[in-house]
């Protein structure tokens, strides 16, 4: 699935691959390509940008460990992250009843 | 999970760092800022190396197929290209917040010091030019504030597009250039036409954090207008 379909609800992804527990990123890439069944696999490289965003943002935060000799950047959510993938599952879950209700019944008759 | 026998590996390690540089070579902004994301990627890209790896790939096609997971170096670069420029205007904004009133104070303490003109309650002279320095302040001001309100937390609610932080902050570098280069000259044309001030110690620390500042200032602006090129 292209990146542009993911557009408007990557932030919300992000952070619900974070609901368990921390990730570093490229975790949270494999945590989004393997829980959307191989559908949302993006450019790994892309999704650090988006973590940073979201840092900046107060939803996640980042810390630095040293795994193997390397620097190692692992994210969890902070409680305004907490609050706003809450509130994203909220919308999704209205929205996408909408839609299933519009889309995913017979054709609907017609009114003339 | 990765471990210290594929980051060993000289042929990975090569095709790490040659992808790392190219990504690198794209950047903008501080320096500290730049390498901690290719430690951060560094760490991301010997993990996908080590899961190709696993999964029975020979060396030289886990590089390649790590490097080609992580996407082309020029887009991986433009994706950063906002947060780089959102993080470059913020330091920018927050350096002329701080060194702002500072050198404001240094020259209000060398005026009253001397009792110069303005201290008078009197602009003639080269302090003719005095207001030209409060209409730097009336455009940097703003542009500060809106620079700080869209790089912090609030910045993504705020829907501003992502080159608006780091022009801003280049309105507001070159305002205050504008304003220290002002205070220079008229100090300038103070010092070769009117008497001589009593107190020069003042003056000197005064014109000594304008050009300080001028200089910082200017410098901070080229790398925002540079941030902000780099989004387009």
């Amino acid at each position: 699935m292209r990146a542009e379909v993911l557009k408007g609800h990557l932030d919300a992804l992000l952070l619900a691959t974070l609901a368990a527990g921390p990730r570093h990123g490229y975790a949270i890439k494999e945590a989004l390509r393997a829980g959307s069944g191989g559908r949302f696999d993006l450019p790994t490289g892309t999704v650090y940008p988006a973590l940073h965003r979201l840092e900046r943002a107060g939803l996640i935060r980042g810390t630095w460990s040293t795994v193997n000799g390397r620097r190692r950047r692992s994210y969890e959510l902070t409680p305004s992250g907490r609050r706003a993938l809450s509130d994203e599952r909220s919308s999704w879950q209205e929205f996408s009843a909408a839609v299933t209700a519009l889309l995913g019944s017979a054709p609907w008759p017609a009114t003339t | 999970m990765a471990g210290d026998d594929v980051s060993h590996d000289p042929a990975d390690r090569d095709a790490v760092e040659g992808y790392l540089a190219a990504v690198a070579a794209r950047l903008t902004g501080p320096a500290a800022v730049r390498a901690a994301i290719a430690d951060e990627l560094r760490d991301g890209l010997l993990e996908a190396l080590a899961a190709e790896w696993a999964r029975g790939c020979s060396h030289q096609q886990a590089a390649r197929a790590a490097i080609e997971e992580f996407g082309d170096p020029r887009t991986v670069a433009a994706a950063f290209a906002p947060e780089l420029g959102a993080v470059q205007a913020r330091r920018a904004a927050l350096g002329l917040l701080v060194t702002g009133p500072l050198v404001g104070l240094a020259w209000i303490a060398a005026v009253a010091v001397n009792a110069l003109p303005p201290w008078r309650h009197e602009l003639t002279g080269p302090w003719l030019a005095l207001p030209l320095v409060g209409l730097a302040l009336v455009v940097a001001g703003p542009a500060l504030g809106l620079t700080v309100a869209t790089t912090g937390r609030l910045g993504g609610r705020l829907g501003r597009r992502a080159t608006f932080p780091p022009a801003a902050a280049a309105v507001a570098g070159l305002a205050a250039v504008a304003a220290d280069l002002t205070l220079l000259a008229i100090v300038t044309g103070q010092a070769l036409t009117s008497p001589a001030p009593q107190v020069w110690g003042p003056l000197v620390l005064a014109a000594a954090a304008s050009l300080t500042r001028g200089a910082l200032a200017g410098r901070a602006a080229r790398r925002c207008l540079a941030a902000r090129a780099a989004l387009r």
